[in-house]
């Protein structure tokens, strides 16, 4: 009884050590394929040659137009952004994409605007990065 | 038709149209190098001794041929200097546009 309790307890550290290991190789395949995140998104009505919000808000008037500032932190050939705006009964309002080679910090910006007025409502912005969901974001816009 | 024949149906909102919706973005990064776009370099580039000409092509930024040209994307202002008359927006580039290249 003694030593069948060793032998298993030898097996539960092997098992974990080979877990272990497999988390290991497994972050740095991920860290070698994306090797950035994004950091911070970010909802105005203007921006800067930083491409960083200068008049950050979530709610908006029917004219304006509305940016997001995607702040992301990492290096990498190339990663593609992806933007996807919707309205609040499910209607896709935009989908823009931007591929990238960051280098450390960058920001970059993506903007919609709507020549006959936005229809007052709730509104969802996504930010995919390579495909996958970074942020959600949700927004107003109300009549003037 | 009675008169209780709109009773108890929900009053449809009109769906909004988006179709006019425009868009755009722009970046700090560089673009990729897949995508830089490549150079003309035969006899209509107008290569002369100090400088080059680039037709813009879409998909185009002046960080992206910056970084073609001079090997580093952070060197898009000298494209942009180089060619104030015609970059009024250094964002906003369109395809046919020729650029005067200046040596690195």
């Amino acid at each position: 009884m003694h030593r069948s309790t060793k032998i298993q307890l030898s097996l539960c550290v092997v098992l974990l050590a080979a877990t272990a290991a497999c988390r290991g190789n497994g972050a740095n395949t991920t860290a070698d394929t994306a090797g950035v995140r994004v950091t911070e998104v970010t909802l105005g009505r203007s921006v800067g040659g930083d491409k960083a919000i200068t008049d950050r808000t979530d709610t908006f008037k029917p004219n304006d137009t509305i940016y997001v500032s995607v702040a992301t932190d990492g290096a990498a050939p190339s990663a593609t952004l992806r933007a996807k705006w919707s309205f609040e009964d499910g209607q896709l309002v935009n989908e823009s994409t931007r591929t990238i080679a960051p280098v450390n910090k960058e920001r970059t910006e993506f903007h919609i605007a709507k020549p006959d007025g936005w229809p007052a409502g709730k509104y969802k912005l996504e930010v995919f990065l390579n495909d996958q969901s970074a942020e959600t974001k949700s927004f107003d816009v109300r009549g003037s | 038709m009675g008169i209780f024949d709109g009773f108890g149906k929900k009053e449809e909102k009109p769906k909004a149209d988006f179709s006019n919706v425009q868009s755009g973005s722009s970046t700090t990064a560089a673009a990729p190098a897949a995508e830089a776009p490549v150079p003309d370099l035969g006899p209509a580039a107008g290569t002369s001794g100090s400088e080059q000409t680039y037709t813009v092509v879409a998909g185009d930024s002046l960080s992206k041929i910056a970084k073609h040209f001079y090997g580093d994307a952070n060197k898009w202002p000298r494209i942009h200097e180089a060619n104030r008359d015609q970059i009024k927006n250094p964002d906003l580039i369109h395809p046919g546009q020729k650029l005067r290249i200046p040596t690195a």
